[in-house]
């Protein structure tokens, strides 16, 4: 009996340790838990039903049902546009970004001396503000007195009227944008390429492979993963893109439409034409673009995971 | 008095005052505020000064309900937070006090009050004329040997006679670059081209109020349109954008590397500060179809917040910074131009400009004005023109070009907003 009644104790000394610990839990996770809530769950919801809405922020909102993505999609010929140049720039920045990315990350996994020097030079960009490094850019695009073209010049290249000109303003914006994220991706791949096993190298170096083949066909396929959340983070960015394209090439996507972009389209429908259920809408199809491409992508590295699994087994 | 970059709380019962202004122009601001408090000082005031973007800011205030009580209007945007409700109709105020309001009517400019009245409210009073004109270098001009331009509004000059003075006043060295140019615009390059248009002899809409059609597609005033792109790219006597990316319009002429330079009053601090620089203003030139010299109306003026729970300070307010007195302190200021008759003419205000030999150009200016179009959609039209305006001005599409283009696109905003 004594036995059997200090078993019971114990439980319930237990049960009620294991609910203060899962009270407690629940503080330690409440104000976070109520940020989330507050500037995010709240404000997705509010644009979700801001989307349905007619709202100019002074008159109040009245409801319009679809008329917003209707209008999007088949009333305004600006849409496309701005579509196409995100199309346009996602592209012109992640590819770049990734083969630029892999290679800088492999010259700098190397184990030679002052390695850390180069590492902090490439790593800088990071550390600096968007806005501050679109400022600098302009003066580098600079027509007549720009470092680019003193440079290009040196070449025999005459003048490229580069943020002018609409054909030469948005590979400009590309070039900027793979200029900020190229450091990033590099952090992210070269932690990768750290955590290869030395051992895989040396027997490639024993079967006679070069540095470019143990490159491409040890490093690479062993980074996967990381290139794919590479892939990921750099189409989300860029699909996002807004601080540097107002700074470089102005509030309106200019010049003319060369780089009007959906976040640049998104602002000026919001704050210049005070239209917040047409932004939203504009907000939630970008989203919606986003979390496709995302899942397209997450299961095709996925798909590819498991082949190479198979085939190593 | 002092000068709160952004913020509006609630934590006194000061008058709000909300404006732009570059930190000149904020002085003179301060100084009107400062000479109504001296007359009003049981009616205290916190000024707020915008952002770079003043009607997003003002959006802003307004819709997180703290509308300052007094906001600056412009010329080209009030529509909008008119037709929003945003701005108290002046009328019912103005009707209670008959002895100002016929002081007012007595001493306005007609085109410039009316430029604030909206679907048959008056939303503003104005307080400033900022509208074009030109700057010139006497020195360059006496240098070359070309006569001066005319000094008055009555006296125009045609578009060839312009053309010709900045043709000869453009210098270049031995590699073929410019370094002395005849015309520069300080202004925005598509709004200055739509003056040319107007000044060309076809105002940009009629009728100017809530238009629901735009002169672009008007021969006449796109021949004005495409005169001012060629000044650049067929007869390089102005800079092309590319070209003042390293050194903007006004330092060119600051420096002494253009002779004439357009833009408003909001330039002639800057210009009068310049080492060395010794200059005078001169009228827009005239097309030749146009009947009479022209320049754009650009005003601000001062509204009240519908939603303001100090309606009766902030009347008092408008009517010390719009009334005689307050438009006298402006007028001394030498920073605006005042919009009153009587401030316009008063000795105060030639003595702050006695450097300024063609005074009246500047005190004939506001009669000899043109409006902008007053509508609610101007924020899409603006951006609208930014966009079609691009190749025209950069010379790869003829001026032409914007009556299948931009005409249309115009049109159907003004049709369903």
């Amino acid at each position: 009996m004594t036995t059997i009644d200090g078993l019971a104790a114990a439980v319930t000394r237990r049960r009620k340790f294991s609910k203060r610990r899962a009270r407690a839990g629940r503080m330690f996770v409440a104000p976070n838990l109520a940020a989330v809530a507050v500037f995010m769950v709240f404000p997705l919801g509010f644009s979700l039903y801001m989307s349905f809405q007619n709202w100019d922020l002074f008159r109040p909102a009245k409801f319009v049902g679809l008329a917003n993505y209707r209008s999007l999609f088949t009333g305004d010929p600006l849409f496309s546009i701005a579509l196409r140049n995100s199309v346009v720039y996602t592209v012109g920045t992640v590819v770049p970004t990734v083969l630029i990315s892999l290679a800088v990350a492999g010259v700098l996994n190397r184990k030679i001396k002052g390695i850390n020097f180069f590492r902090t030079i490439v790593f800088l960009p990071l550390a600096v503000s968007s806005v501050v490094m679109a400022v600098v850019w302009q003066f580098v695009f600079n027509t007549n007195n720009g470092l680019l073209n003193i440079m290009l010049g040196w070449i025999g290249i005459g003048p490229i009227p580069w943020l002018v000109d609409p054909k030469w303003a948005m590979a400009s914006l590309c070039m900027v944008s793979i200029w900020r994220s190229v450091p990033f991706a590099t952090v992210i791949l070269l932690a990768a390429m750290q955590g290869v096993p030395d051992t895989l190298y040396e027997a490639a170096r024993l079967d006679g492979a070069g540095e470019l083949r143990q490159f491409v066909s040890i490093t690479v396929p062993l980074i996967r993963a990381a290139v794919s959340f590479v892939v990921v983070i750099s189409i989300i960015h860029a699909f996002q893109a807004f601080d540097l394209v107002y700074v470089l090439t102005g509030r309106n996507g200019g010049p003319e439409t060369a780089t009007y972009v959906l976040g640049i389209m998104l602002f000026q429908h919001a704050f210049a034409f005070l239209e917040f259920g047409y932004a939203s809408a504009l907000a939630w199809v970008m989203f919606a673009i986003l979390l496709v491409l995302t899942v397209v992508q997450l299961r095709l590295a996925r798909r590819r995971t498991a082949q190479e699994e198979r085939s190593w087994a | 008095m002092s000068l709160w970059p952004t913020g509006c709380s609630s934590d006194d019962d000061a008058l709000t005052f909300f404006f732009a202004a570059n930190p000149e122009e904020a002085d003179a601001r301060l100084r009107v505020v400062d000479a109504f408090a001296r007359r009003h000082p049981d009616i205290k005031v916190r000024t707020l000064l915008s952002g770079p973007d003043a009607l997003q800011h003002m959006s802003i205030y307004c819709a997180g309900g703290k509308c300052p009580d007094v906001l600056m209007a412009w010329d080209l945007t009030y529509a909008g937070l008119a037709d929003r409700g945003v701005l108290l109709d002046l009328n019912t105020l103005l009707g209670q006090d008959k002895a100002f309001a016929a002081e007012l009517k007595a001493d306005s400019i007609r085109s410039l009050y009316e430029t604030f009245t909206f679907d048959g409210g008056q939303y503003a009073f104005p307080e400033q004329w900022s509208g074009n004109y030109l700057y010139y270098n006497k020195k360059l001009f006496a240098e070359a040997g070309v006569r001066p331009p005319p000094g008055r509004w009555e006296k125009p000059w045609s578009f060839g006679e312009f053309l010709d003075t900045a043709k000869a006043l453009t210098k270049r060295d031995r590699s073929g670059r410019v370094s002395q140019w005849g015309y520069v615009d300080t202004w925005a390059a598509s709004y200055s081209a739509g003056l040319f248009g107007v000044n060309n002899g076809v105002p940009w809409s009629t009728p100017r109020m809530n238009p629901t059609h735009l002169n672009f597609d008007n021969d006449v005033f796109i021949e004005g349109i495409q005169f001012y792109a060629d000044l650049a790219n067929t007869h390089k006597v102005a800079p092309t954008a590319s070209e003042t990316q390293s050194m903007s319009t006004m330092d060119l002429f600051s420096a002494g590397h253009a002779a004439m330079a357009q833009g408003g009053h909001w330039r002639y601090q800057t210009f009068d500060r310049a080492k060395g620089l010794d200059f005078d203003i001169t009228v827009l030139p005239t097309g030749p179809k146009g009947h009479a010299a022209r320049s754009n109306i650009g005003t601000t003026g001062l509204a009240i917040a519908a939603s303001s729970r100090r309606k009766q300070q902030a009347w008092e307010f408008v009517k010390f910074a719009t009334g005689p007195i307050g438009q006298e302190v402006i007028a001394e200021s030498g920073l605006f131009v005042p919009v009153l008759r009587s401030a316009i003419e008063s000795a105060g205000f030639a003595e702050a400009h006695r450097r300024i030999g063609n005074l009246a150009v500047l005190t004939g200016g506001p009669a000899h004005s043109e409006g902008m179009p007053v509508t609610p959609e101007w924020p899409k039209i603006g951006s609208l023109m930014d966009r079609n305006f691009g190749p025209v001005l950069r010379g790869a599409r003829p001026a032409t070009s914007l009556a299948s283009g931009l005409s249309h696109a115009v049109d159907e905003v003004l049709h369903s907003p």
